[in-house]
């Protein structure tokens, strides 16, 4: 499978980028995960305000058949949400880099080190396609 | 080890996102889902069903001996005509559900679940007893299409163009370029369509035929979404077993009037444990397993089947609640991930298909 992988993000285990500028982290699902999902037709994230820890769940994005949930690639408070997404999920499979789902207030800039670079993910994606 | 259909590598030629499905590599989805579900609404698309089972009763006695398995009426159903019904033990629980063609006097077919083959074979071989009849499973046989949607008819003439005129769910044992085949008026979509069974090469060639010819080759999800749509009840959610029919809305397919068939006396009389309801929800999506609560947050059944439906854009479920606790007006909440949902219960199936 052919997927987009940009050079300037982040990425975790679970199919999430991450762009970091500064203190702040805009959050989404990457291109692999778009497409193994097929037609994305419901997406639930957390409303500005809500603590989120990295790891744990935050929200989900479901496709006709199937449930999936959104693992938080970093700790920190929601600073905003895409509410056009939440309104029209399918734009995360017309681009899932434009389509970004939370921005996070990063509260451990530690934890940034351990998300997975472009070519990391690369190699992931294609040992477990 | 999974069992593939004959068809398996024209799957994934089309690059079709393979599944194990009742212990058979199945094709679950070849572009979209949505895509798939909406050539089968508003044009026509093909299924291989292949997996399915299929048994042939032969003899003086094969309609007697079908009849007294099945609840549904055989007997008087008219030759050429195709009948839906459970197949139920003693005790009236549900073994599986199935169709039954009336072929010719001496010659029934029935098309059973996957899953279900071995369980149903056993159990029919070991009432054949006193009645003259030659019964065989010769699913390894059979490859089957479904070719649905409101172009079926046209699609198909194409091919087979002797075919005669048939009316919904009947039945023709006819040839296609030359080898036999056995066309008949149903399918699982709520739409009009055909279900094509036949040997491994003749199904190949028309599966390749209607390749050519611009039908969408069509997945299980997108067959999941087309009959939970029209609310078709699948084995092994709304039917298992555990429940009988009166238990999943399938009254009508119980032919109490019939002089004996097996679970007659046990659903005879029968209270109802459960009743399955037909619900929408304005917001999110139910998904099999999710609990039904009623106003005061008390669980009073279980999602059995759920989805996004692709016609309405809206999530659809069927949905099993304990009889007793269901009164007139009862409102439903479905708990999705720990928040409560309001659902409508409808009477009529949530989308109407254009079968004829």
């Amino acid at each position: 499978m052919s997927t987009q992988i940009p050079k300037n993000l982040k990425y975790t285990k679970e199919h999430e980028w991450v762009l970091i500028e500064g203190d702040t982290a805009t959050i989404g699902i990457t291109d692999f995960a778009q497409s193994a999902l097929g037609d994305i037709v419901f997406a639930e994230v957390p409303d500005v305000g809500t603590s989120i820890a990295q790891g744990a769940t935050f929200g989900v994005v479901e496709s006709i058949k199937s449930v999936s949930d959104l693992y938080a690639p970093l700790s920190g408070e929601v600073i905003a949400k895409n509410n056009d997404v939440e309104g029209s999920p399918e734009k995360i499979n017309a681009g899932a880099y434009e389509a970004w789902l939370i921005k996070v207030k990063v509260k451990n800039p530690g934890e940034i080190a351990q998300l997975l670079t472009a070519e990391a993910y690369d190699q992931f994606c294609q040992t477990s396609a | 080890m999974t069992q593939r259909t004959s068809l398996f590598q024209k799957h994934v030629d089309l690059k079709a996102k393979i599944v194990d499905f009742a212990g058979w590599d199945m094709p679950v989805q070849y572009t979209s889902v949505k895509d798939e579900v909406l050539a089968v609404r508003q044009k026509v698309g093909v299924f291989d069903v292949s997996h399915m089972g299929e048994f042939f009763a032969e003899g003086p006695d094969a309609i007697a001996f079908v009849d007294h398995l099945v609840t549904n009426n055989i007997q008087e159903a008219p030759m050429g005509k195709a009948i839906y019904s459970p197949l139920c033990r003693e005790n009236g629980t549900v073994i599986d559900d199935l169709i039954v063609y009336k072929l010719a006097p001496q010659r029934i077919l029935i098309c059973v679940n996957a899953s279900n083959i071995d369980k149903d074979f056993t159990w029919m071989k070991s009432h054949v007893g006193k009645f003259n009849v030659k019964f065989t499973n010769q699913s390894n046989d059979y490859s089957l299409l479904a070719l649905q949607g409101p172009q079926t008819e046209a699609t198909l003439r194409a091919f087979i163009p002797q075919l005669p005129s048939m009316e919904y769910y009947s039945v023709w044992e006819g040839e296609c370029f030359g080898k036999p085949v056995i066309l008949a008026r149903t399918g699982y979509t709520g739409e009009d369509g055909f279900e094509i069974f036949g040997g491994h090469h003749i199904i190949a060639e028309l599966w390749d035929g209607f390749m050519k010819a611009g039908v969408t080759p069509c997945g299980l999800a997108s067959r999941d979404v087309l009959r939970l749509e029209v609310c078709y009840p699948l084995y092994g959610h709304e039917l298992n077993d555990e429940v009988t029919p009166l238990d999943a809305a399938l009254g009508w397919t119980v032919k109490q009037a019939k002089p004996a068939f097996i679970g007659k006396e046990a659903l005879s009389g029968y209270k109802p444990r459960f009743k399955l309801v037909k619900l929408l929800v304005e917001k999110g999506i139910p998904r099999e397993g999710y609990a039904v609560c009623d106003g005061e947050d008390k669980v009073i059944g279980t999602v059995t089947s759920g989805t996004m439906s692709v016609v309405l854009n809206q999530g659809v479920a069927l949905a099993r609640v304990e009889a007793d606790k269901v009164t007139p007006g009862q409102k439903y909440f479905i708990d999705i991930r720990q928040k409560k949902y309001a659902a409508t219960p409808t009477s009529k199936a949530f989308v109407q298909g254009g079968h004829k």
